[in-house]
């Protein structure tokens, strides 16, 4: 290839990958608050949620390039997120568990009198996160199951068996 | 669903830490920071590859060395290969061993009998290796050295070869066995093998039917040569034990721009401070 057309080539990617940037970091900084919400909910301490945040963004920033799509910014970057947070409750698996007569700090208030978001967080992991992003990010199957990269039919059918223990008369239209 | 509606509700309601922005910011930072990393790495990695591959290219079509040096490569080859087939440092019993021997791969006796020579020099090397080191510990304790004395003494035993020329007949190579400790010791085997004719290659081979003349006349040049202003050489006198003659046991190699090496061990003609005798000798222009 001649010099000049590898320099245009350059140039052409540099500013393509620019305004790639670009929408990334404000997609980032406009949907932050849904970011923290989501996390918090998964780690339930706010420490936690706040660093698994910033990893993430700081992970999406440094692999942009694997986002290929643009318009598929917000289950890629969903996807880092509860990567990240995995990775953190994997981690905590392998901490010592603390004494029983041990008082969660001031700073992480409990849901108050909502028991539904206590049962929520009581069912398993995978199936809770589906719960989460299906109502309270309003996603859709299909991008859930792009998020968590399971099959449609996985998600479906633990959808519904959360639902069941959750004791929620399941109307088709609501949840797909 | 009144319930979930409720549970959304109580959701959406997380309360945001103020310290949130702050932190997605330098989350930020530190990614495009990454980012920018990487990108220049991958742009290294490329640029560093295709210099590699420039100067291999220019490298072949301009040095003879790295082109022969190629014909080491299996695909490249002639009739005949010259590989390491030994190549190991290792330390042991305070003997630190750095060997790499070469091994001829051809399709002819003469390959197996140079292989088994070199073997042979090799196992034999190194067991006076470990002898003289033994010798050395022994003596040394008998004389009344103590452990703390004797420290970390350490013994280098190195075995190495080199290729001096090659073509797609022959090949010329030497191999070098040194060990070093409080003294050092160091003997080199030279190699010239015909692969074509299944032979070793002779000073006759390169410099014709007068082959003891041309050599001996022109080592003697280059003796008479190395007296300098006060009369003083490190060759010894022929009547002292000095230079008289080349003969068929005379070592040589051949140089790569096709000049003939004769050379002379240490201490063999001349003072052991001259080292290794090598005297450069060009062939009768046919």
């Amino acid at each position: 290839m001649s010099k000049p057309l590898v320099l245009a080539l350059e140039r052409a990617e540099r500013s393509s990958s620019v305004t790639k940037e670009e929408t990334l970091t404000q997609y980032l900084v406009k949907n932050q608050a849904g970011f923290y919400r989501l996390t918090y909910s998964v780690l339930k301490n706010q420490d936690d949620a706040l660093d698994a945040v910033q990893t993430a963004v700081c992970h999406a920033l440094e692999r942009q390039d694997s986002l290929r799509n643009a318009g598929a910014i917000q289950t890629w970057f969903y996807r880092i997120l509860m990567n990240v947070c995995n990775d953190v409750l994997r981690q905590r698996m392998r901490v010592v568990p603390l004494p029983t007569d041990w008082e969660p700090s001031q700073e992480d208030p409990e849901p108050t009198d909502d028991t539904l978001i206590q049962r929520v967080d009581a069912l398993p992991l995978e199936v809770a996160a589906i719960i989460k992003l299906r109502f309270y990010e309003e996603l859709t199957l299909n991008e859930i199951s792009q998020i968590t990269g399971q099959n449609l039919s996985t998600v479906k059918s633990r959808l519904y068996s959360g639902l069941k223990k959750l004791r929620i008369a399941t109307e088709g239209a609501e949840i797909s | 669903m009144n319930e979930l509606k409720h549970a959304k509700e109580t959701y959406d309601n997380t309360p945001i830490p103020s310290e949130l922005s702050e932190r997605v910011q330098a989350g930020i930072q530190k990614g495009k920071a990454l980012y920018q990393n990487r990108r220049n790495r991958t742009f290294h990695r490329w640029m560093v590859a295709a210099a590699c591959f420039c100067l291999v290219l220019a490298g072949l079509n301009l040095s003879p060395t790295l082109a022969s040096a190629a014909a080491n490569a299996p695909v490249l080859g002639g009739l005949f290969q010259v590989l390491i087939f030994v190549d190991y440092t290792k330390s042991e019993d305070d003997i630190n061993y750095n060997v790499s021997a070469p091994r001829v791969e051809a399709e002819s006796n003469l390959a197996e009998k140079v292989n088994a020579a070199i073997q042979e020099k090799v196992d034999q090397h190194l067991a006076k290796a470990q002898q003289d080191w033994d010798d050395y510990r022994e003596a040394y304790f008998a004389t009344g050295g103590t452990e703390d004395e004797w420290g970390d003494r350490k013994m280098d035993v190195i075995i190495d070869y080199e290729i001096k020329s090659q073509t797609e007949d022959w090949v010329s190579f030497t191999v070098s066995y040194a060990e070093n400790w409080v003294s050092s010791y160091e003997e080199c085997s030279y190699y010239n093998l015909n692969f074509t004719e299944n032979r070793d290659l002779t000073l006759r081979d390169f410099l014709g039917e007068n082959w003891v003349t041309v050599c001996n006349t022109a080592i003697q040049k280059q003796i008479d040569e190395s007296i300098d202003a006060n009369g003083l050489t490190y060759f010894f006198a022929p009547d002292e034990g000095g230079f008289t003659t080349v003969n068929e046991s005379t070592s040589f190699y051949v140089r790569e721009d096709g000049m003939i090496v004769v050379c002379f061990p240490k201490y063999s003609i001349a003072a052991g401070a001259a080292g290794n005798l090598e005297f450069v000798i060009r062939p009768q222009e046919e």
